[in-house]
């Protein structure tokens, strides 16, 4: 049994239960065992510590590392922006002594030490290289025969393992595909969704970045968005709300990953918390007929 | 490697100050900088003066820092400059007058009052404002006061005060918790703010790292400074 040090983040436990019930499903399907980290913080949102203070961010990535540290084992995020700092903070702690040396001198006041012991995996690497495809493909009983789009989100092309900043996007689009779905490309999936710059522009945000979007991904004829970032959700749900007031009006449902799993798994709809979402999603399960 | 003179200072100040000296340091050749707490201001410069008795008070500076003021006192010893350092938060705008002690620094802290709008207590004049400035000039508009502003932009503070106060950064509400006991899953998930020995190791890390003070995070209120 694969077993992971699971770091939740702030959005999917708050704001997004969903998808948290969703990845607990499937991870009791396919044998992946989790262990909740007790006492784990923000890991920080990297936009807001990092604007305060890099270095004292670092020191907040690390206390959960060594969470998961004291458990001995590798951990696993379900959102990309907590892949992206934890993944970058261990290896800028593995590799560089004198960021280590200060983070383990504020660490060690509390009995912790940043060891660089363990692997942090976004859980795409951990469906693709731990269960494997087939064996997610064996537990469809639902194929999913819809059309969809993907948004990978920005963070899912950082890489530290590769040079290829495409393996996990290509991960990702392998595992919808197994799910029975049929994957369309719509020629902006790289563009950022433009939940950060929320922060500077609304309208820019919503009108440059997430319409843009949007309106390809329309055009394209799909039944649904497939993502994997918690935020990435928040802005393509709230945003198509937020945007009405500029006159420009989507209806389209925006699942995570790991719902469309759930569902392939012919996990009731019902038990999903599906009712959370803010784009018509219930609309789409009642045409799956899940 | 500091002088036999520079050497002395530095450990008179130790030994005066205690706790009270946060950092003291040789910056350059003859030149000596001391932070200082700014309830220690007027003893260490009363020890110093009694101490060396030629010292010379070259002046005082004052900068705006946004949340706070820094002073910077500026003193001769023997050839050496040694500049004592503190801030002074700017909710509460004064300045200890040390005029009584020094008495060149008389108009210096009556020009700083005058421009940052800061109010002197135990200045010898009876009324010293209106040095540079008329009498009447608005208190909201001096020339070197800046805005009671930290480093964050508006649009940040509030993730950057839930990122200190409880270790979460999207606070979760009653329909939420609802709906996880619904689906069987615990109110919440296990944030600091959820376990007391956690979140007390988690911001005494914080104020470690020293991300609080650079957000300017008031720690007994759980806010930022400014809003």
């Amino acid at each position: 049994m694969v077993k992971y040090a699971f770091f939740l983040g702030c959005q999917i436990p708050m704001r997004l239960p969903n998808v948290e019930v969703a990845a607990r499903k499937v991870f009791e399907r396919l044998g992946v065992e989790t262990v909740e980290l007790l006492g784990y913080s923000c890991c920080p949102e990297p936009v807001v510590s990092r604007l305060i203070d890099e270095e004292a961010a670092l020191v907040i990535s690390a206390r959960n590392i060594t969470l998961a540290e004291d458990l001995g084992i590798n951990m696993m995020t379900l959102c990309n922006g907590c892949y992206e700092t934890l993944a970058e903070a261990n290896e800028i702690l593995k590799h560089d002594a004198e960021k280590r040396d200060k983070v383990n001198n504020i660490l060690k006041r509390y009995g912790r030490e940043y060891k660089g012991k363990i692997d942090i995996k976004h859980v795409i690497e951990v469906l693709y290289e731990d269960v494997g495809l087939g064996n997610i493909e064996k537990l469809v009983v639902k194929p999913q025969k819809i059309r969809v789009a993907l948004h990978y989100g920005c963070h899912l092309y950082r890489e530290y393992k590769s040079a290829d900043i495409m393996r996990k996007p290509k991960m990702m689009r392998e595992i919808v595909e197994r799910t029975g779905a049929q994957v369309i490309d719509y020629g902006l999936e790289r563009m950022c969704c433009g939940y950060p710059s929320m922060q500077a522009s609304e309208e820019f945000s919503l009108k440059e970045r997430l319409a843009r979007k949007l309106s390809r991904i329309n055009s394209a004829g799909v039944d649904a968005v497939v993502m994997a970032c918690p935020a990435c959700m928040i802005q393509f749900e709230l945003g198509q709300v937020m945007l009405r007031p500029y006159g420009i009006q989507f209806n389209i449902p925006c699942i995570n990953l790991m719902e469309l799993l759930a569902l392939s798994f012919g996990v009731p709809s019902k038990e999903l918390l599906i009712e959370l979402h803010r784009s018509p999603v219930q609309q789409l399960v009642k045409k799956l007929g899940v | 490697m500091a002088s036999p003179i520079e050497s002395e200072i530095m450990n008179y100040l130790k030994s005066i100050l205690g706790a009270d000296l946060i950092e003291v340091y040789r910056q350059r050749e003859r030149r000596i900088f001391a932070n200082v707490k700014s309830e220690a201001v007027r003893r260490a410069i009363e020890a110093l003066k009694n101490k060396y008795g030629d010292m010379r008070f070259m002046t005082l500076s004052a900068v705006d820092a946004g949340l706070d003021i820094e002073y910077l006192y500026h003193f001769h010893i023997d050839g050496i400059v040694l500049t004592i350092r503190t801030i002074r938060p700017k909710e509460n705008p004064i300045l200890e007058s040390i005029a009584d002690l020094v008495p060149a620094a008389n108009f210096i802290e009556r020009e700083i009052s005058d421009l940052f709008g800061i109010r002197l207590v135990n200045h010898p004049e009876p009324e010293p404002a209106g040095l540079i400035l008329t009498k009447d000039w608005p208190e909201d508009k001096r020339p070197l006061k800046k805005p009671f502003e930290g480093v964050l932009p508006s649009k940040a503070r509030p993730v950057a005060e839930a990122l200190m106060a409880s270790g979460c950064v999207a606070p979760i509400s009653a329909f939420v918790q609802k709906k996880r006991e619904e689906a069987g899953l615990p109110k919440s998930a296990p944030f600091p703010f959820t376990d007391e020995k956690a979140l007390s190791e988690y911001h005494g890390i914080i104020k470690l790292s020293g991300m609080g003070e650079r957000a300017g995070f008031d720690w007994e209120k759980k806010k930022l400074r400014y809003k």
